[in-house]
């Protein structure tokens, strides 16, 4: 018997032809074969319901097996962080809010007045090449393809396909995505030639984890109660939690110092304080603070196309100018969106942070290669953005 | 038609397809092996190559491929290319042994899925698309391929059910007149 046989080659040759018509049917768009990837999607759902509850006991077995000790390390430098960042939170947040006030006083587009639709992350990619993940609201909640996807860290993707009650988000890390982004030149600081360490998926090395842990053990000692704070899913995606923004770049920035009273140790009395005349004064009980205005620096924009690159590999930056008398662009500065009447994103949703900077012979340019704020490998809740582009509202 | 329809192996090749297809976006997008998600319809198109041949591998591969383009929202046609690739290369790989053992049947699978695998982005440059490569598309490969092999003990009986295959039946040559 021949190995390869006229008949063999014939069906797999029709059958390649045959997915190269499909292929050039669905990318110019045919009405029918969406008619048909809708119904086979809507088929697929009561299977993949019951598929789901019946391998949870799997899933959860895997994670435990390979990510328990990762997670028991990570859960404890978090919290540790999270108490840290508690307290510069408040100031921040006054400064959001300075600033959205401003933007209305001057009747600037600001994120504060777009609508959002919270969604939860229901599936991940299931190819290697691919960066889309679904989300558990569609049309039915007012999304429509091309609106941005953020969560509390910042710009995660965007829609591009929508059926009622489900959702597609192409990453950021996406080949295909591509949006409008400005650099804030000056935010960054200049750290040349460092180079790239093995990090744990919130983005510290094992020693950073380490040193974190470590610190947290010892602040534990010296308190005398460590504060046990739970929080839920609901408390971090409750509804006051506002949409990640960065502020203006310009604006004055404030420092604000705060000074508690001298903690008297355990078992001593307290030190009786006296005027010149030796009458008792009253110690204070309450705490001081000082507020001081820093001049704000004066930061120059940039602006570029991020555009994603695949699973592994930093989005780029495109497109830059790079004039020294516009804006110096080195690692650490801020990415954010740039808006516009053509993108699908309104300005200043925070996107990263430059990690590399190559320059490019001739009139290219530089690219920025940038790392993301947001952590696409753990995605959870995100907020779709219900924004449409000036130029498709006007249509 | 529809009897046609009923009497081919697609009425079994869907249905199996769908819970395949369901495994892949529920368990298999978690349980990732070094950060690559392992493949288990492709295996099971490559599965359907190396116990029925390349005819019925490929068809089997362009039925599933279509399939996951549908659900998935990518391209359609675009894995249903590759996975008829895979299709047919396990199949005209299991073409050099009459009776392989299981450990080679399942050599034949690794190999398919990593055709399969390694034909995904080539495709998608033929589309347009910008640098489709992963970055670690060497390791994408072979760890794909790998556990397509080690799934191959289970894929390989449902593809021969799938595809209405019956295994050989060796019968005792009859018995020789003495001359």
């Amino acid at each position: 018997m021949p190995l390869y046989t006229v008949g063999r080659r014939r069906v797999i040759i029709a059958l390649l032809l045959t997915g190269a018509l499909l292929l050039t049917l669905d990318l110019r768009g045919n009405p029918v074969l969406d008619t048909v990837r809708d119904g086979f999607s809507r088929a697929m759902v009561p299977v993949e319901q019951a598929t789901d509850v019946v391998t949870t006991p799997v899933q959860r077995a895997w994670n435990s097996f390979s990510n328990y000790d990762d997670l028991e390390r990570e859960n404890q430098a978090l919290r540790d962080e999270i108490d840290r960042q508690r307290g510069t939170q408040a100031t921040a947040e006054a400064s959001i809010i300075d600033y959205q006030l401003l933007l209305a006083l001057n009747n600037l587009p600001s994120l504060s007045g777009i609508e959002t639709a919270k969604a939860q992350v229901v599936g991940g990619a299931t190819n290697n090449i691919d960066q889309i993940v679904e989300i558990n609201k569609g049309s039915d909640s007012g999304i429509a393809v091309g609106m941005p996807v953020v969560n509390q860290a910042g710009l995660i993707g965007k829609i591009t396909q929508v059926n009622a009650t489900t959702s597609k988000v192409m990453l950021v890390t996406d080949p295909r995505y591509s949006i409008p982004v400005e650099i804030l030149g000056g935010t960054g600081e200049l750290d040349a030639g460092e180079e790239p360490t093995d990090t744990t998926p919130s983005g510290r090395t094992e020693e950073e984890l380490d040193e974190i842990i470590d610190q947290s053990i010892a602040d534990a000692e010296a308190a005398d109660a460590a504060e046990n704070v739970e929080s839920t899913p609901a408390d971090v995606f409750e509804d006051e939690v506002p949409l990640p923004q960065a502020g203006g770049p310009n604006e004055a920035t404030t420092t604000t110092t705060t000074s508690l009273p001298e903690a008297v140790p355990t078992g001593e009395e307290a030190p009786v304080v006296t005027d010149p005349d030796g009458n008792p004064i009253d110690a204070p009980s309450t705490t001081t603070t000082t507020t001081i205005a820093l001049d704000p620096d004066q930061l120059e924009k940039e602006f570029g196309v991020l555009q994603g690159r695949g699973q592994g590999r930093p989005p780029q930056v495109r497109f830059l100018q790079d004039i020294p008398s516009l804006a110096v662009l080195q690692v650490g500065d801020l990415i954010e969106t740039a808006g516009g009447s053509q993108s699908l994103a309104p300005p200043n949703i925070p996107v990263g942070r430059v990690i590399n900077r190559a320059n490019r012979p001739g009139v290219a340019g530089p690219l920025l290669e940038i790392e993301l704020n947001a952590d696409l490998d753990k995605l959870n809740f995100v907020r779709v953005v219900l924004f449409q582009p000036l130029t498709e509202v006007a249509e | 038609m529809f009897a046609a329809f009923v009497q081919s192996s697609l009425i079994r090749l869907i249905p199996v397809g769908m819970v395949m297809l369901a495994l892949q976006r529920t368990v298999f997008v978690d349980i990732k092996v070094s950060g690559v998600t392992v493949q288990v319809v492709l295996a099971l198109a490559a599965a359907a190559g190396a116990s029925g041949g390349s005819e019925r591998g490929a068809v089997a591969g362009f039925v599933l491929g279509t399939m996951f383009d549908l659900v998935e929202g990518t391209p359609l046609g675009s894995t249903a290319i590759a996975f008829t690739v895979a299709g047919a290369a396990a199949g005209l790989l299991a073409l050099i042994a009459a009776d392989p053992q299981w450990w080679l049947k399942a050599i034949f699978v690794g190999l398919g899925c990593a055709a399969g695998e390694a034909m995904l982005p080539v495709v998608r440059i033929f589309i347009g698309e910008e640098s489709p490569w992963p970055a670690n598309m060497p390791k994408v490969i072979l760890i794909v391929a790998l556990t397509g092999a080690l799934m191959s003990p289970v894929l390989l009986p449902l593809s021969r059910w799938c595809l209405k295959i019956r295994g050989p039946a060796w019968t005792a040559p009859a018995e020789q007149p003495p001359i």
